[in-house]
């Protein structure tokens, strides 16, 4: 295609501003994939920290709502009252439990049993949240085993695993027995098999885990379970699968987006303000590359009258110009990507002195092909003008001046 | 000889804002093949307008004009840019070379634009061009390594690429020193001699309309003699 080569020799007839212009596109790029890099590598941190050793999806009984019952004496109380003594159960919990297992989205199950009690030793007691689960599948939502930091994982008939700060508070250690008194009002003498350690607080102070079949006489729960934790191959997908397991199942399932709502919404702020900064970095290039063109044309103006004057079509001088930007985006944005790529991999290996990352930046997650057509359909879109104005260029004013 | 160029009743008028200025009255003009003519005029005279109309670069407002028993007055604007691209060739004051381009690559460029490419023969026939017009040593320097006559004379060859029926020159020799210019004219005699080309140029230079075969003189947007 001879306007190809006439686009290529017209860049190449002024190396030095040719450079100059593809290292503008070049850096507007490699802005674009920094941001990007680092916003994806910021919600993929938070999204972790907070997913990590919680369950990306929870299934529970629907809430119980008081209703207003019809009364034929306006004067009684007209509000029925719901029983609170009975728990809200789960009983068919093994039909749900096959069905999550048949779910390709679904990497990990763990019925559960939770509820509240106080851990009495002594004169000293203090209120804990009971998870009871399967000691077999312990670290399925959480590695809890490899939180333990006296005693070990082994929960038993009899045992119980509390946190470093409750044991602190109750003066306990592994191995030492304590008094557990469940909401139900019932007691009974455990075990502390381990004391765990996760680093955060509201878990190392007020949970306490249980074997299943060691909470079931102590909620008054034979055979239900209260709770169904889901684990997921993408916690992205939560809310989609989320609804489809309500949908099949008729219980509450409860998405962790929806349990760290204020989470999500900084997510999402912060992901739009990543996309202002990706467009007005955009904007820019196709800006310089757009006044670049222009004044490429105008300056070559004379030439363009003589081609026209000998009869080269409109179509053949807009396409040289068109060329012209395609090349240009499509250079500048290789660079650019290939540039932005290495400035990210080496920002990933930055540590900080307690040997975290200095910035949570993911390279991968640079928006690479987004950023390379855009540029490069900019670019092109960008000479659109100044390719119509050498397209129309009258030959004879050209030549004249 | 036959008649290749027939201008009837050339008339035009300019507008700018509400004055109007009319630059060629009724020129009528006739030119028979392997003419090599001279169009003389005073500054004004109209006479770069009239070879504009003439070249399809510029719309009369008034009359018919034929070129090869076509008429061409009325054409849009894509077919007269494909009729000046095959069938007239042009030579400026200002040779207009394209300078990131060689000595070769001009030459061709105007068959080469249409076609997509420079083709194995167009590079023959414009290295064949150069040699004629005495270039054959500076093929393939860059146009911008050309001297002034040497670059004239590209355009001359440039101006032949596509083998035009008639070659429009607009002060061909205006910006070259007299050796040069007399280079250029030589130049231009030969090919109308030996290609029978037809030739119209626009001079105000007696000099050179002495040694074209015919002098046609505008006064005041009309032809005075022919």
């Amino acid at each position: 295609m001879f306007a190809f080569t006439v686009a290529r020799r017209y860049l190449f007839s002024n190396p030095a501003q040719t450079a100059l212009l593809i290292s503008g596109v070049s850096l507007g790029v490699m802005a674009f994939v920094f941001i990007t890099a680092l916003i994806g590598g910021l919600a993929t941190r938070l999204t972790d920290d907070v997913t990590a050793n919680s369950a990306h999806i929870s299934l529970e009984p629907e809430t119980r709502i008081a209703r207003v019952l019809p009364s034929p004496d306006a004067a009684s109380a007209p509000v029925a009252i719901i029983s609170t003594f009975q728990r809200r159960q789960i009983r068919d919990w093994t039909s749900t439990v096959s069905l999550l297992r048949s779910h390709p989205a679904v990497s990990a199950i763990s019925p559960q049993i939770s509820g509240s009690a106080f851990l009495v030793k002594g004169e000293a007691v203090s209120p804990v949240a009971v998870t009871a689960l399967d000691p077999a599948n312990i670290d399925t939502i959480s590695s809890i085993s490899t939180e333990i930091i006296s005693g070990d994982a082994s929960l038993g008939a009899d045992g119980i695993l509390i946190g470093s700060r409750l044991a602190e508070n109750l003066g306990l250690a592994a191995g030492q027995p304590v008094l557990l008194r469940t909401d139900r009002g019932i007691d009974r003498l455990l075990i502390v098999r381990g004391v765990f350690q996760t680093g955060l607080q509201s878990l190392d102070e007020r949970v306490a885990y249980l074997s299943l079949q060691t909470a079931r006489p102590l909620f008054l729960l034979p055979e239900g379970i209260t709770n169904i934790e889901v684990k997921l191959y993408e916690p992205g997908g939560a809310r989609e699968v989320a609804a489809f397991l309500h949908e099949a199942t008729g219980l509450r399932a409860t998405s962790w987006q929806q349990k760290n709502a204020s989470l999500e919404g900084a997510l999402d702020a912060q992901s739009q303000t990543g996309t202002l900064i990706q467009a007005f970095s955009l904007i820019s290039v196709l800006i310089g590359i757009a006044s670049a063109l222009s004044l490429s044309a105008n300056r070559r103006r004379g030439e363009v009258g003589i081609m026209r004057a000998f009869g080269v079509s409109g179509s053949f001088i807009a396409a040289v110009f068109v060329l012209q930007g395609l090349l240009i985006g499509m250079v500048g944005a290789g660079i650019g990507c290939a540039s932005g790529f290495a400035l990210c991999s080496w920002l990933e290996t930055l540590t900080k002195p307690d040997g975290t990352m200095a910035l949570p930046i993911a390279p991968r997650e640079g928006g690479y092909v987004a950023v390379f057509l855009l540029t490069t359909i900019g670019a092109v879109l960008a000479s659109v003008i100044p390719a119509g104005s050498a397209a129309r260029l009258d030959p004879l004013e050209a030549i004249q001046q | 000889m036959s008649t290749l160029l027939e201008a009837r009743g050339i008339g035009m008028t300019f507008r700018n804002g509400d004055e109007l200025t009319e630059v060629l009255k009724g020129v009528d003009l006739t030119l028979e093949h392997g003419e090599l003519a001279a169009l003389l005029g005073a500054s004004g005279s109209g006479k770069s307008t009239l070879l504009s109309i003439v070249g399809l670069l510029l719309k009369p407002t008034a009359g018919t004009l034929s070129i090869a028993g076509q008429r061409v007055e009325g054409l849009p604007d894509l077919e007269r840019a494909q009729f000046r691209n095959r069938r007239l060739g042009f030579i400026f004051q200002f040779h207009h070379l394209l300078p990131d381009f060689t000595a070769t690559e001009n030459v061709a460029f105007p068959a080469a634009a249409p076609a997509g490419a420079i083709s194995p023969a167009m590079r023959r026939r414009a290295r064949d061009l150069l040699a004629r017009v005495g270039l054959a040593d500076r093929m393939d320097f860059p146009a911008t390594r050309l001297s002034g006559g040497q670059k004239q004379r590209v355009a001359i060859a440039r101006a032949l690429m596509n083998k035009p029926e008639l070659i429009l020159a607009d002060e061909p020799t205006g910006s070259l020193d007299r050796v040069a210019a007399g280079q250029v004219l030589d130049l231009m005699r030969e090919v109308n001699r030996e290609d029978k080309a037809t030739f119209l140029i626009c001079t105000h230079d007696e000099q050179v309309a002495a040694r074209c075969t015919r002098r046609v003189t505008l006064k005041d947007g009309s032809v005075e003699s022919a």
